[in-house]
């Protein structure tokens, strides 16, 4: 498209020059002060980070949930987008409108909501109570479980988006020409459409991780704080402590273990394909 | 072309000097909510007042106290407002100016308690609330803040987080109804924890706590006095617990930045604020409880805030040097208790 690469660097810069002053420079500012004592530059937060057993389990909890709700959003985004691709164009068009509608909603409604739906008198409990699986209103707010919804529903849409994306770009003949040659559904997955749509499931897999490991609101309201997260645990060391050194390593601990996981998800994609 | 050029930066300096000359410039830095009003009620009397320009800046007492720090040898903020114990922070940082109160003509008219609240002449008290429990009339009795760890209520009762301003006070009320008054909470903490699973939820924001109450998903929660107002309007019979201990009380104060340049005029501006009609029209547009005694109030006004001697004495505030001191252990004791 570009005469040179020289061109396009130069059309690219002043992005670039943007993105560095107000995301890089205050990041690298921000993460600088957990290297940084009296004494000079140190690990010592880090060591006093680690050594607490209780931040070792917080931050073991905050993998595990990013990673759950990665896995299952993963697992229905698949079914999800797979329907959605095959409907005619108006009607696809109809299904991403409605998938994106809740992005437009701010979190903290959304996380509201689940306050309604999830309460004692909401529509679940109803339900339960209904159909004879309880007798009286079982406690699903303010649980892990709770918040584990909460997440879900808030960054799926954005891996439905990805695989659509991801879908659409597929030969549609892939899977007929795997079928003919007598692959089963599974294998069809796993040998012709998950290889073919690995772009999406790295960028979907990275939006809902990260997501799910920075959201603050959700895992506070849903979780009732009884369950701690990384990003609880930060926001208590600035709003109460004041202490922005531990807020510093904790901030550098979710960037790295968002920039893991892409790593990671990257590495498995191309993995696979060269197999 | 040069000399059009020099001409016209001479003209644009002159100008700007002189346009600075006709307007002094004061910064403030307060908390966000209801600035409309405060707008109306106390901005823009002043402005008109002293001929100048207020610069309202806004954020939580945090983000405040860590903007002062870092602008610490150029201030830009003239004049802050603090919760107690982040005033006592920025007083022991060395941010804060001592108060001149012989040039605030209305510090007479304050409440003894906010006169010098932390002791140390460096904030004064503009407004206080108090912190109590609403409950449902119709399911429970509430006689004492240790009626909150009852086995029959505690699965209906949402607690404050340990990060929110209710926090600590909600804690050492417990502890003084359980006969464990001690500043580290310990005691308070360890009663709260045992029961832990079976509190509804320990909050972070009181504006969920209407939503809670209206789905019944619980009957009781301490609360500061300003939440009140959306839990009375709800359709339930709700009223604000008479404990044999009394509520807890608490205030938010204004300081002058260490530095500042217009450290007058910030100090009129603070006068203006805690006088008699002023403190009277944001008490009547139900923002802040007055903390000048000399404000009257209509009894409907009066009783959605805090307000007068006979509740003002009765409150048990929680000293800021108690709190500042403590509040890292507090938070590490909560973690390992009752968060986890």
């Amino acid at each position: 498209m570009f005469q040179n690469r020289a061109e396009a660097l130069a059309l690219a810069l002043p992005a670039a020059v943007f993105a560095a002053i107000v995301f890089l420079v205050p990041v690298v500012i921000v993460l600088a002060e957990g290297f940084r004592s009296p004494a000079g530059w140190t690990f010592s937060a880090y060591t006093d980070f680690f050594s607490e057993p209780l931040n070792r389990l917080v931050l073991l909890r905050t993998f595990k949930l990013g990673l759950a709700v990665t896995i299952v959003s993963a697992v229905i985004g698949y079914a999800a987008a797979f329907a959605i691709v095959n409907l005619s164009a108006s009607g696809k068009g109809r299904m991403i409108g409605l998938i994106s509608l809740p992005l437009m909603i701010s979190p903290v409604a959304r996380t509201y909501a689940w306050i309604v739906i999830l309460g004692r008198t909401g529509i679940v409990n109803q339900a339960l109570q209904a159909v004879g699986l309880s007798d009286e209103p079982i406690r699903l707010l303010f649980t892990e479980t709770a918040v584990f919804i909460g997440l879900l529903q808030l960054f799926l849409p954005l891996m439905i988006l990805s695989l659509i994306s991801a879908l659409e770009n597929m030969p549609k003949d892939a899977i007929l020409a795997a079928r003919v040659l007598g692959a089963n559904w599974f294998q069809v997955f796993w040998k012709v459409i998950l290889p073919l749509t690995r772009e999406g499931l790295v960028v979907g897999g990275t939006l809902v991780f990260t997501g799910s490991l920075t959201a603050y609101i959700t895992p506070a309201i849903l979780g009732g704080s009884k369950v701690l997260m990384l990003e609880t645990l930060l926001f208590q060391r600035v709003t109460v402590a004041n202490d922005f050194v531990s807020a510093s390593v904790i901030a550098f601990i979710l960037i790295t273990m968002c920039f893991a996981a892409n790593l990671l998800l990257k590495r498995l994609a191309t993995a696979r394909n060269k197999r | 072309m040069h000399k059009k050029l020099l001409a016209a930066s001479v003209f644009w300096l002159v100008g700007g000097t002189l346009a600075a000359a006709q307007e002094q410039t004061l910064t403030i830095s307060v908390y966000g909510f209801a600035q409309d009003e405060f707008s109306e009620a106390l901005y823009k009397p002043f402005e008109a007042e002293c001929g100048c320009k207020l610069v309202v800046e806004t954020g939580n007492s945090i983000e405040r106290l860590a903007k002062l720090d870092a602008n610490k040898d150029a201030p830009v903020i003239d004049m802050a407002v603090f919760s107690l114990a982040d005033a006592l922070a920025a007083s022991r940082k060395g941010l804060t100016e001592k108060l001149d109160t012989a040039k605030l003509s209305n510090h007479a008219k304050l409440y003894d308690f906010a006169k010098d609240p932390n002791g140390d002449g460096m904030s004064v008290g503009y407004t206080f609330y108090k912190t109590g429990i609403a409950y449902r009339t119709d399911k429970m009795k509430v006689e004492s803040w240790a009626d909150l760890l009852k086995d029959e209520y505690v699965g209906h009762v949402a607690l404050p987080n340990i990060t929110t301003n209710q926090g600590g006070p909600v804690l050492s009320m417990i502890g003084k109804a359980l006969g464990k008054d001690r500043p580290d909470l310990k005691d308070a903490m360890a009663a709260v924890g045992e029961k832990r699973d079976e509190f509804v939820t320990f909050y972070v924001k009181s504006s969920q706590l209407v939503q809670l109450m209206q789905q019944e998903e619980i009957w009781a929660a301490p609360m500061g006095h300003f939440s009140w107002a959306g839990i009375s309007k709800l359709d339930l019979p709700v009223g604000w617990a008479t404990t044999k201990e009394g509520d807890a009380g608490d205030m938010n104060a204004m300081v002058l930045v260490k530095g500042s340049k217009n450290q007058d005029l910030a100090l009129k501006f603070m006068d203006f604020w805690l006088s008699t009609p002023i403190q009277t029209k944001i008490a009547e547009m139900l923002i802040d409880s007055p903390a000048n005694k000399e404000v009257v109030l209509a009894p409907e006004i009066a009783e959605k805030l805090t307000y007068g001697a006979d509740v003002a004495n009765k409150l048990t505030f929680l000293p800021a040097a108690t709190t500042l001191d403590y509040r890292e252990k507090w938070l590490a004791e909560w973690n390992t208790t009752i968060a986890q």
